[in-house]
């Protein structure tokens, strides 16, 4: 587990900004020369570099893709899972402005009471002089000291720039560990914009999807079940056992929302074989799962609010009662779901489509689905799996970017992402493509495939973005060994200034 | 690939004159073969995560409402402020929506309280899937059944969908034009430069799907973008804008603006026949409200574009329908919200909807007529609802209509839901 220690490593950075800067300069071949001398014998490895580099992480900047040179793509790519899994075991690395989003849990909690305050007491007042809206504050611009009006807000962007510099600064986050943190906060998805959910993002990123990335699959789901910020956004905080007395003496009882959402999206899948009366008694059995404010994890089980009557999910009987194990057969029940044959096989469909093809071969989601029962959820393993099947590296297996694949590679490329203008940028190109950085409401997660992301207009903002992030970067010549010879060509007419953008812009570019 | 016309041009071009003109007697001949009028426009809006139509389209005539929602229930009407506008002894409207109750007055707006998907599953996405492709229970792949209907005439009618990326619904064979929701949708971006879009479209010559696909898009992009911005410049149109400032994507907030680049773009250019709108925003498990909360401040956005739709579609045969997957739990939950339910209110807005009044069976909220003990029954099949707003507005036959919901029945429950 990550701990709470976030020191940045501030040496660290401008070290690679140095080393960037150096190997830029030595690399002034010019536009018409096509490959290095030192490169690849043939298409197909560097077909192979680009799809290692763009799926196991966001694409090349100018370091890696000289690491992909030096050494084979299968066994970089191998490499990448003891690295992802070392590196999800310490606490990522975070600028000194956005540490908070790292903070112990009370302390996200109590700046969270602390905005309710403030805006309550303006409310009272009717103070009508202060801008609750913040628009006086320049976005992602956090050196003025942190207004208690302003709190999530603040967290909302803190935890945008981290991610956003977590995709595409790979020396900084290791590609992989991105991107499996990216797989695991979309099949467990929290959407930001829900009120009591948005200063618990970044935290449930950290602590949840990236801890557990590489670790057991019922671990992170067990994880993701008590955090605050999967609470609140499924409503589970609330859900207590029916005639539970509220506040005023009002009478509260159960919602079904988290565990419908268990069974149909995070586990099972909607025809894994349970019905509603399942989803009834699921929710029972959670009863009194909710947030701990004062909590170092942030959850608290509140036994008076829970169910003790006797329960029975999908014909596992929780007899409870005389026993009092009410917060344990919740995490039976959550273990029991893991470790279904149907969730091995909705997982396992799911990953084969984020990084092998939208429609992956059936017996390599079957292979898959074995490995992940063999190994009790065992992510690693799985993934070793993957990565070792032929399918992952068919070239015939494609993938269209979606719009964050296609942003964090292009942030990668240019290593824009320590500017906050490349950051507000890149927000607004994920908003206008439909896909806004933490920003999908709904608990199934974004789609991955080119049906959903292949659409006419779409296309034209991918290349508004990458003109404009192009027209400030780095030298990109790094890419041109990975595109076409009509791509080479074409950008080759154009003057200097448009080069990087085109690069970006093109066809070549929208694939991983 | 489009099927033949059911009757030759000059006869549909014919009978719509008449139709237009008012004769009644063509009504029965009209009623046997689909009444053919080309020129009408289908508008749908989808509200995504299951609105709660018990809150809408208030039952306040039914002693069980306020039981089943102690805390939730809309007030019954007594005429004041925040309570329940009365429509009649057993409906009424949510005060949010006041902006609606002129239209529902003028009579051309129509709701149906208990319609929707036979399929009886609780899940978003499987229920939207299946409202999407038109086949209720199927679980596979398949083309949106707004993208068929926009294939089933030569030339392909055009569809348009404004905000999400690639709805289901509209996917499939026939071209559609998607436009990103709020103001990015007005901005032609590098495009608007020449020698950039030159170099631009360079690495987009080719025969390949992505080249044809970018290509298109450039194409509508720098069209909608003209269209928009010029709509903007026009003075009357700009008090319109007030919702510029659209954060959260898919929010409901931003519907309106949506609605009126919808409107817009649909006016500008007159072979687009088909459009969807979505908000999301609408699944309220937990402390929804009732006359305000956060429920009532989504009906009012609602009412918001609605109105604003009425301005650009109130030609004869434009239709809005207004429905989402599922409805939510009769019965308030234990968080002051409602889950998962079956049956919901669906609404129906066009000069040719016969509206002021409800359509279909309604058997009220006491326990042995809900749904497994719980829920609003689906009385009327959602297909067989678009399909006689079909029928009645785009001249749709049987033979149509059931390549757009292979095997659905028609519902002749509702045969007085549009004007002869």
């Amino acid at each position: 587990m990550p701990t709470d220690d976030t020191t940045t490593p501030p040496r660290r950075l401008a070290l690679q900004t140095l080393a960037l800067a150096a190997w830029a300069a030595g690399n002034s071949r010019t536009w018409a020369q096509t490959r290095t001398s030192a490169a690849p014998a043939s298409d197909a490895e560097w077909a192979d570099q680009w799809r290692a580099m763009s799926r196991l992480g966001y694409g090349p900047n100018a370091i890696l893709a000289q690491v992909l040179q030096a050494t084979s793509p299968r066994t970089w790519a191998l490499q990448q899972l003891d690295a992802a899994q070392c590196a999800s075991q310490q606490a990522p690395a975070l600028d000194a402005d956005v540490q908070d989003i790292n903070a112990p849990l009370p302390q996200i909690f109590e700046g969270a009471q602390r905005e309710r305050q403030a805006r309550a007491s303006i409310k009272a007042q009717g103070d009508t002089t202060k801008d609750t809206a913040d628009n006086t504050r320049q976005r992602l611009d956090f050196s003025a000291p942190a207004d208690p009006l302003y709190f999530n807000r603040t967290m909302i962007e803190k935890t945008a720039v981290w991610r956003l510099s977590a995709c595409s600064l790979p020396e900084q986050e290791n590609p992989l560990l991105a991107r499996m943190t990216e797989f695991w906060f979309n099949h467990l998805n929290v959407y930001i914009g829900k009120g009591p959910v948005r200063p618990f993002v970044g935290h449930y990123l950290i602590h949840v999807a990236r801890a557990h990335a590489l670790g057991k699959f019922e671990d992170l789901l067990l994880a993701s079940a008590r955090h605050p910020a999967m609470l609140h956004y499924l409503d589970q905080a609330q859900s207590v056992a029916n005639g539970t007395r509220g506040a005023q003496g009002s009478t509260r009882g159960l919602n079904e929302n988290y565990a419908r959402e268990l069974m149909e999206l995070h586990t099972l899948g909607v025809d894994g074989g349970y019905t509603q009366t399942d989803v009834r008694e699921l929710a029972r059995v959670l009863t009194g799962w909710t947030v701990g404010p004062n909590a170092a994890d942030g959850f608290r089980f509140a036994l008076r609010a829970h169910d003790t009557g006797s329960k029975k999910v999908m014909g596992h009987v929780y007899p409870d009662g005389f026993f009092n194990r009410g917060e344990q057969e919740g995490e039976d029940a959550i273990r029991m779901l893991a470790r279904h044959p149907n969730t091995a096989r909705r997982l396992s469909l799911r990953l084969a489509q984020f990084f092998v093809a939208d429609l992956p071969a059936p017996a390599l989601v079957k292979r898959l689905s074995q490995v992940f029962m063999d190994s009790g959820g065992d992510i690693r393993r799985w993934m070793q799996a993957l990565l070792e099947s032929g399918d992952f590296w068919d070239a015939s297996n494609r993938l269209f970017k979606t719009p964050m694949d296609f942003a964090c590679s292009a942030l990668t490329a240019t290593q824009a992402a320590p500017e906050r203008k490349s950051l507000l940028l890149t927000l607004g190109f994920l908003n206008g493509a439909g896909q806004p950085l933490h920003g999908w409401q709904t608990p199934d997660g974004y789609k991955t495939d080119a049906a959903t992301w292949m659409a006419p207009e779409a296309l034209t903002r991918r290349a508004d973005y990458a003109l404009q992030l192009g027209r400030q970067s780095v030298n990109l010549d790094f890419l041109l060994p990975y595109a076409s010879a009509a791509t080479r060509q074409a950008v080759a007419q154009e003057k200097p200034a448009l080069r990087n953008g085109l690069l970006l812009a093109s066809p070549d570019f929208m694939y991983k | 690939m489009p099927a033949p016309l059911q009757a030759p041009q000059i006869r549909r071009q014919f009978l719509t004159t008449l139709v237009a003109a008012g004769s009644a007697w063509a009504a029965p001949s009209l009623w046997a073969q689909g009444s053919p009028r080309s020129e009408g426009r289908l508008v749908l809006v989808f509200l995504r995560g299951a609105y709660d139509g018990l809150s809408a389209l208030v039952p306040h005539g039914d002693r069980n409402y306020t039981a089943l929602r102690p805390t939730i229930a809309l007030p019954t009407p007594d005429g004041t402020a925040q309570t329940t506008l009365r429509l009649d002894d057993s409906f009424g409207l949510h005060p949010a929506l006041a902006p609606l109750l002129p239209l529902w007055q003028l009579g051309v707006l129509a709701a149906i309280p208990a319609a929707g998907s036979p399929d009886a599953t609780r899940s978003h996405f499987d229920a939207q899937h299946h409202w999407e492709i038109g086949m209720p229970g199927h679980g596979g792949a398949a083309s949106g059944w707004m993208n068929t209907l926009a294939g089933l005439h030569t030339p392909t009618d055009g569809a348009l969908g404004v905000g999400e990326a690639n709805p289901q619904i509209l996917s499939g064979p026939a071209p559609v034009q998607l436009v990103p929701r709020g103001q990015a949708a007005t901005r032609q971006g590098v495009l608007g430069d020449a020698r950039t879009r030159d170099a631009v479209m360079k690495l987009y010559a080719g025969k390949d799907s992505l080249s044809q696909a970018f290509r298109a898009g450039a194409d509508s992009r720098m069209q909608t973008a003209q269209t928009l911005s010029a709509d903007m410049a026009d003075p009357s149109m700009a008090s319109k804008e007030m919702l510029a400032a659209n954060n959260g994507a898919g929010a409901v907030q931003g519907l309106q603006l949506d609605a009126q680049h919808l409107g817009t773009l649909m006016r500008q250019d007159r072979k687009l026949r088909l459009g969807f709108l979505s908000a999301g925003g609408w699944d309220t498990h937990a402390n929804q409200g009732a006359a305000t909360g956060a429920l009532a401040n989504n009906l009012g956005s609602l009412a918001a574009a609605l109105v604003q739709l009425r301005r650009d579609f109130s030609q004869p045969n434009d239709v809005v329908v207004v429905c989402s997957e599922f409805g939510r739990t009769s019965a308030e939950n234990g968080t002051r919200g409602t889950d998962h339910g079956h049956g919901n209110a669906l609404w129906l807005m066009g000069n040719r909807v016969q509206g002021g009044r409800w359509h279909g069976n309604w058997t009220g909220l006491a326990a042995g007529n809900l749904h497994e003990g719980r829920d609003l029954p689906v009385h009327h099949d959602f297909r067989a609802v678009f399909a006689q707003v079909l029928r009645s507005t785009q001249g749709l036959g049987h033979g149509d209509l059931d390549r757009l919901f292979p095997g659905f029945a028609w519902d002749s429950a509702l045969d007085g839901l549009m004007r002869a």
